[in-house]
């Protein structure tokens, strides 16, 4: 599996997107934290944070005796200016042909 | 809501970048490097001392390094000099870590803390602000071409 294809699989679970919005609201949180937040058990989060981890969605750091999960844009960034950025400059030049064209026929 | 639940007082980011440990501490801590990737920023570090310089020689960064380990572990001061909003608050802390991987790859972890004192800068570095630095790293090392 490449990197994206990490990304796109962790992306695709309701479950896993929820604990990446719990992070995006506030970052640093424990594996208790975010049991809380699903109707869960403490493995069932465990296996979604470890895929989340694996994909470099999720980075964990070690506080204490905490392990504390941060949310790491990065991957998603990287999928953007990838892909998205391409599509878009498509859209652009489609619409700048579109208007020579019409522009041409208007001449003609 | 308090102010931590709007202020990242730790920001933590990391990239698989396909580069020697070497190469990616020289792009981090040569300005011939970072002036590529770090919006224009003439970046030197020493030992002992990290400079940032804008692309006019206005001073962006003027800060002491606390470990200068080559080429696996750097960490600085950081005061966002070159925002006139920002530049006031408290000086936080950037970490860079370089994790060579069994397949030639490194993980490059940033870490931005002890942003407590700086809620304003904590702001304007989150999320865009690094990913934009670490996604243009890591183009320029794979490609040898900045980001467009």
């Amino acid at each position: 599996m490449t990197d994206d294809d990490q990304v796109f699989k962790a992306l695709a679970d309701p479950t896993r997107r929820l604990l990446l919005d719990r992070l995006f609201e506030r970052d640093g949180r424990t594996l208790r934290e975010l049991e809380s937040h699903v109707d869960m058990t403490r493995f069932g989060v465990m296996k979604h944070l470890r895929a989340l981890e694996d994909a470099g969605l999720v980075v964990t750091r070690k506080s204490g005796r905490e392990k504390l999960h941060f949310l790491n844009p990065v991957p998603i960034r990287l999928i953007h200016d990838r892909w998205i950025d391409k599509y878009t400059e498509r859209q652009v030049s489609a619409l700048a042909d579109l208007k020579r064209h019409l522009e041409e026929e208007e001449t003609a | 809501m308090t102010a931590d639940t709007d202020v990242r007082t730790t920001q933590v980011y990391n990239i698989v970048i396909k580069a020697t440990p070497d190469a990616i501490w020289e792009a981090i801590t040569t300005p011939g490097f970072t002036e590529r990737y770090f919006y224009g920023s003439r970046i030197t570090v020493t030992p002992d001392h990290y400079a940032s310089l804008g692309p006019g020689g206005d001073v962006r960064g003027d800060e002491p390094v606390y470990e200068f380990d080559p080429p696996r572990k750097l960490v600085h001061g950081w005061r966002s000099r070159y925002d006139p909003e920002c530049v006031d608050e408290d000086e936080s802390r950037v970490t860079w870590e370089i994790d060579p991987q069994e397949d030639g790859t490194c993980v490059l972890t940033v870490v931005h803390d002890r942003l407590e004192g700086a809620p304003k800068t904590a702001a304007s570095v989150a999320g865009v602000g690094w990913m934009t630095v670490l996604s243009g790293l890591k183009t320029l090392l794979e490609t040898g071409e900045p980001l467009a």
